[in-house]
């Protein structure tokens, strides 16, 4: 029977680990695309506040949008440049 | 100018002072702010075009039926999340990027947001320590 290397384990966990934190990418798109359903409501609602409605909007699905980046960053952190193996 | 524009302006105008005063400070504190540099740059152009492409998808959004405004709004995340994943994998491929600098870059616009419309409000910090239970009470 094979063993199994430490290096091996390493990126196998990693690779379970990047595709956990890949998960943290779909909230923000949730949470974008229900904000942008309840502005459409209130544009229709009360059309001549559209311009403030879509900044506040915007300002919020950007700062949303960050936090999906960071899960993306670990992702590919541990995929692509992983720390951990260099320190076997 | 709309309101949107106007934020849009606003942003831009803090975040090349910014990006300037992150580069000097790198040139001092650093081995190799050249790579640190480009990557501060490269992260920064694409947050800043993923921001325009956030406001031309919420502008389309709100003219749509609510349904429809929710499908396309999602679409469109998921394609700037795929390039932004471009981004950050290509900076860390390419060794005359620094893949911190690119993330710097992509971070500073919710910097910017977040000083410029939430912390630049004195209010925001005596609500922190006001009681709710006060306000009803009428104290």
């Amino acid at each position: 029977m094979e063993t199994i290397t430490g290096r091996a384990l390493i990126l196998a966990c990693s690779a379970i680990g990047a595709g956990l934190a890949m998960i943290a990418g779909i909230g923000p798109g949730i949470g974008q695309g229900y904000a942008a359903g309840k502005g459409a409501e209130g544009v229709g609602r009360q059309p001549e506040a559209q311009g403030d409605i879509v900044r506040t909007m915007l300002l919020g699905a950007a700062v949303a949008e960050t936090t999906g980046i960071y899960g993306l960053v670990i992702a590919l952190i541990l995929l692509f440049a992983n720390p951990l193996v260099g320190m076997l | 100018m709309d309101s949107v524009r106007k934020t849009q302006m606003t942003i831009i105008r803090i975040i090349i002072p910014l990006i300037g005063v992150i580069s000097l400070l790198s040139i001092f504190l650093l081995e190799n702010p050249k790579a640190f540099i480009l990557g501060l740059l490269f992260g920064t152009g694409i947050s800043l075009l993923n921001f325009f492409e956030l406001a031309n998808t919420l502008r389309r959004a709100v003219q749509m039926p609510p349904s429809k405004a929710q499908t396309f709004t999602t679409t469109k995340y998921f394609l700037r999340y795929v390039i932004t994943g471009v981004v950050i994998y290509i900076s860390i491929i390419a060794p005359y990027i620094n893949v911190l600098g690119t993330i710097v870059g992509l971070m500073t616009i919710k910097l910017i947001i977040l000083a410029t419309n939430l912390f630049n409000d004195k209010k925001y910090f005596q609500n922190i320590f006001r009681r709710k239970e006060d306000e009803s009470n009428g104290d």
